[in-house]
């Protein structure tokens, strides 16, 4: 129903593991985070993920599901950060076909020209960054970030992600973006049963959308 | 072919001339094609450097293009993804032989390279061009020449190679080599050349269009373009291209020139010849006027020829010089040549012509005298005299037909000339002349009869030359006359060497300054009384180195010089001193003197010898004068006019040598004279010569009719001497009674023979 509604899915996500941390443990807090650029403006599509220092803390969510869908040649959304184990389904919403694959190393797949929704998800099994992009369009391009932990979120365009349900602990907290210019020193925090504002700063280039070259079919 | 220099001259200026103009010409078109050649040169140039420029341009494009095409292949990006050496060089060298990319590299975006295809480049070194790296961040793609690990030169472009993201580079190279530059080359129209550039190292030709080294008389226009990576190409455009059609239109041109040479040479020498040909024949003809050739016609003068330009003129003005010279020279030829009185040739003319004689043949000289033409031409006017000389002119003319001569010398004296003759045509030259002169010449209705003498002098005998030769004849002349001949050769009178005579000229002055001359005394017998009471005063000359000269070889030598008018006052002084020294010694005799024609003409005669006489004291009877019948001749009127004042003065005068000349009895009657002399030629012999006798017997009857005393001369016998007495002759002469004596002789020898018995 959710996905539906087509909202951002590091949003349903966020939700959805704040749902499910409070099932697991009433004490748990909510980590709010504002990530800015060295100039001060917002940063979107940033992974902020919470890692326990504590590995027994940690624990898979079974039958993770994610959605990175393609319409208007585009994939929708550009960056989505998973869990290990998580199958993205990559529905075809445009009228013509895509070729979707990816060469990365921690998952490498190819779904040949397809319409519709293809019959199996892709399943992110093991932690690292996915590109992923579009053999009959070069411009499409998608990131994945699978990280082991559960507790993560993406920055919405107002440079703002809240992860909830995050049991006390100390964490150690990385900063993730597809564009980012160097990779963030990750720094630790401890999460309480009050919520945690943080302030992050991270140097990344501004996304800019690269140019269709292929005309819209609907405008024939 | 040039024959003068003037017409070399022509030719030169005008071909000359022409050469330096076509030169000029040529000059012009040469530095002008060159300029328009080097323009052009440029101006192809630069269009085959923008042209080539704009080839690597597209190429570059292409091959990007192509690269990106090559990058984006699916299968080469997923085996440049696996990262696997092996996979990922076998698939750069299967893709980039798709696009005939000879090196393919691929590195990862570290700049550090995965895979070569080119020998000796491992993995995991740096890529060779972090500079094309460089300018690939940034733009995306970068492309340039580069000189590869192998040494050759390649165009290199390098790509992404995306996924979607960028995750490698791939490099890929072109070889330049010859064929790649002879393509572009062939595009652009210039020689391309790729030369690698390093400082302080020579250039190195990497590749050529060139199929083999071009030649160093080649020449080109060059532009280096620099591609980067020390490499340099070397665009050349052959100038030979560009100057061809220039070259060809240059040949055209000089052949037109040397054409146009040998035409106006052979134009020019044609119109040089036609100038300097007529002015060759003036000069010819100049030169023939000059040596008196005026028979000749002048170039350009022909008829119909009509030539009416400068020279045409110029000949005509010749022609014109040429007639005048001639007319002029004629006309002073006449004036120095011709005698003008008679129309025949003068004197000069006569001797030229004799000198223009050829030497060796021989040749006749003869002078022929009108008779007392100097009495004609005083009684009767000299305008008679001188048509009478035309006339006699008129008939001597046509005697002499062919080669010789008929010239007046002077007076009535005419000379004949004959060549190739001898004495014989000199006779029958001289019957002719006679003949033709007998008739006698009627002028005004007037007859006259004239005599003429002629005297022959024969080349070369008489003498070799003219003036010699006519003086001769003239001396002949004058003994033909003397004697009453009509003719004489030089041969016959004996006349003395020339030689002898020219220097009694001289002697004779000399003989009067030294007191060489002297007088004998000659006594004449009075038969009436049987004694001497006369002698005749005869001129003797006792020469200091010839001795005793006879009065036969010098006198008429002076009368003929004129030297006898100072002889003869020398002679009637001498004499009348002797006279009067005689007289003064008791001894009463009357002394006789000889007077030539030239004395007797002289009207100071008579005034001379009175005042002689007065001076010595002697009475005029005691003087007596001979003189001959001939000196009478010559001018009758004044002679008779003199002796009739000499006859005034009491002077006795005596006609000597009466009988031989042209004495006229009409004289006889008027002459004032008292005695007759005898000539010696009736007077020889007359004891047995009745004819002789006849003469002289009437002739003293006729002589004491007219109361004149006759002298007879030449008596040299008894029986001449007995004759004479017997006929009545007053007075004898001669070797039978005295020798000439000496003055003073001459007392003691009258003494002695006086008185002579008287048989």
């Amino acid at each position: 129903m959710m996905l539906r509604r087509a909202l951002p899915a590091a949003v349903h996500t966020a939700v959805f593991t704040a749902l499910l941390a409070c099932g697991v443990q009433a004490a748990a807090g909510t980590v709010e985070a504002r990530v800015e650029s060295p100039a001060g403006q917002p940063v979107a599509d940033a992974a902020v993920v919470l890692e326990p220092l504590a590995p027994a803390r940690a624990r898979l969510r079974p039958s993770a599901h994610a959605t990175i869908e393609q319409r208007g040649t585009e994939f929708i959304p550009w960056m989505t950060v998973v869990q290990t184990g998580t199958a993205i389904d990559f529905p075809n919403n445009d009228t013509t076909r895509h070729h979707v694959y990816s060469f990365s190393s921690p998952k490498r797949f190819e779904i040949k020209l397809y319409v519709g929704k293809p019959s199996q998800p892709v399943l992110f099994d093991q932690a690292g960054e996915v590109v992923i992009g579009c053999n009959i369009h070069d411009w499409m391009e998608a990131h994945v970030l699978v990280v082991d932990s559960p507790w993560f979120a993406r920055t919405a365009p107002d440079g703002r992600a809240a992860i909830a349900n995050v049991p006390p602990g100390r964490y150690r907290l990385r900063l993730w973006h597809p564009l980012q210019k160097a990779a963030p020193a990750p720094q630790e925090i401890e999460v309480g049963a009050q919520p945690s504002r943080l302030a992050l700063v991270l140097d990344a280039k501004v996304r800019e959308p690269r140019p269709h070259t292929e005309v819209d079919q609907d405008h024939y | 072919m040039f024959r003068t220099s003037l017409q070399r001259r022509i030719a030169w200026v005008f071909v000359g001339l022409l050469v330096l103009v076509m030169g000029m010409v040529l000059a012009l078109v040469r530095t002008g094609s060159q300029r328009i050649v080097a323009n052009q040169a440029r101006h192809e140039l630069a269009i085959g450097v923008g042209e080539f420029e704009r080839l690597l341009d597209q190429n570059q494009r292409q091959l990007e293009t192509a690269a990106s095409v090559l990058s984006a292949d699916f299968a080469f990006r997923e085996a440049v993804a696996t990262q696997d050496q092996a996979t990922v060089r076998s698939v750069i060298a299967n893709h980039g032989h798709r696009i005939h990319a000879q090196v393919m590299m691929v590195a990862g975006t570290d700049g550090r390279m995965i895979a070569s295809t080119q020998n000796g480049h491992g993995a995991d070194v740096p890529f060779p061009f972090p500079d094309l790296l460089a300018a690939a961040e940034s733009s995306g793609r970068s492309a340039g020449f580069r000189q590869m690990r192998d040494g050759q030169p390649y165009q290199v472009v390098l790509v992404p190679i995306m996924a979607p993201r960028r995750i490698a580079w791939v490099a890929m190279g072109f070889r330049l080599d010859d064929h790649w530059a002879r393509e572009l080359a062939d595009v652009a129209g210039l020689s391309v050349s790729i030369v690698r550039i390093a400082p302080g190292a020579r250039p190195v030709l990497l590749a050529s269009s060139f199929g083999k080294p071009p030649g160093a008389a080649e020449r080109y226009q060059t532009t280096r373009l620099d591609l980067g990576g020390g490499l340099q190409a070397v665009l050349q455009l052959p100038l030979a291209q560009v100057e061809a059609p220039f070259e060809v239109l240059l040949a055209q041109l000089l052949a037109v020139v040397g054409a146009a040479i040998v035409f106006f040479a052979l134009g020019s020498i044609t119109l040089a010849r036609r100038i300097v040909k007529p002015l060759g024949e003036l000069s010819a003809a100049a030169h023939r006027i000059a040596l008196g050739d005026y028979g000749q016609p002048l170039p350009g003068q022909g008829a119909g020829d009509g030539k009416r330009d400068e020279i045409g003129r110029l000949a005509a003005s010749f022609e014109q010089m040429q007639r005048g010279i001639a007319s002029r020279e004629d006309h002073i030829a006449r004036l120095a040549y011709v005698d003008g009185l008679t129309d025949l040739p003068n004197r000069t003319h006569f001797l030229e012509a004799f000198a223009g004689m050829p030497a060796g043949a021989g040749g006749v000289v003869a002078v022929l005298n009108i008779d007392r033409f100097a009495m004609i031409n005083n009684a009767l006017g000299y305008p008679v005299g001188d048509r009478l000389l035309r006339a006699v002119g008129q008939r001597l003319a046509p005697l002499v037909s062919g080669p010789g001569m008929v010239a007046r010398l002077w007076g009535g004296h005419f000379a004949f000339l004959l060549k190739d003759a001898g004495a014989d045509e000199a006779r029958r030259l001289a019957d002719a002349a006679l003949r033709a002169l007998r008739d006698p010449i009627t002028l005004d209705g007037q007859r006259l009869d004239i005599g003429s003498s002629i005297g022959i002098a024969l080349y070369p005998q008489d003498g070799v030359d003219g003036g010699t030769l006519l003086r001769r004849a003239e001396l002949a002349m004058a003994a033909a006359r003397k004697r009453h001949s009509s003719l004489a050769f030089v041969a016959e009178i004996g006349a003395e060497p020339p030689h002898e005579q020219l220097s009694l000229i001289g002697d004779m002055r000399a003989a009067m300054e030294n007191g060489e001359f002297m007088l004998d005394y000659q006594p004449k017998l009075l038969f009436s009384s049987g004694r001497v009471n006369a002698c005749e005063a005869l001129l003797r000359w006792r020469h200091p180195e010839r001795g005793m000269i006879a009065p036969g070889r010098f006198i008429p030598f002076a009368e003929q010089t004129g030297f006898i008018r100072e002889i003869t006052p020398w002679v009637l002084d001498e004499a009348i001193r002797q006279l009067a020294a005689w007289q003064r010694d008791g001894l009463d005799i009357v002394v006789s003197a000889n007077l030539s024609t030239l004395d007797l003409l002289d009207p100071g005669l008579p005034l001379y010898v009175g005042a002689l006489l007065e001076r010595h004291g002697v009475a005029a009877d005691r003087l007596c004068l001979e003189i001959t019948e001939s000196a009478l001749m010559d001018d009758p009127a004044l002679a008779l006019a003199h002796l009739g004042e000499l006859a005034a003065l009491g002077i006795k005068l005596s006609i000597d040598d009466y009988g031989v000349g042209q004495a006229s009895l009409a004289y006889l009657k008027i002459l004032p004279v008292n005695e007759l002399k005898l000539d010696r030629s009736f007077i020889t012999a007359i004891d047995r010569e009745p004819r002789n006798a006849a003469i002289v017997q009437s002739t003293i009857m006729l002589s004491h009719a007219l109361g004149l005393s006759v002298v007879a001369e030449g008596v040299e016998t008894e029986a001449e001497l007995a004759w004479l007495r017997a006929h009545g002759c007053d007075v004898a002469q001669g070797y039978l009674v005295s020798r000439p004596l000496a003055a003073q002789q001459v007392r003691g020898w009258i003494a002695d023979h006086a008185p002579v018995a008287v048989g």
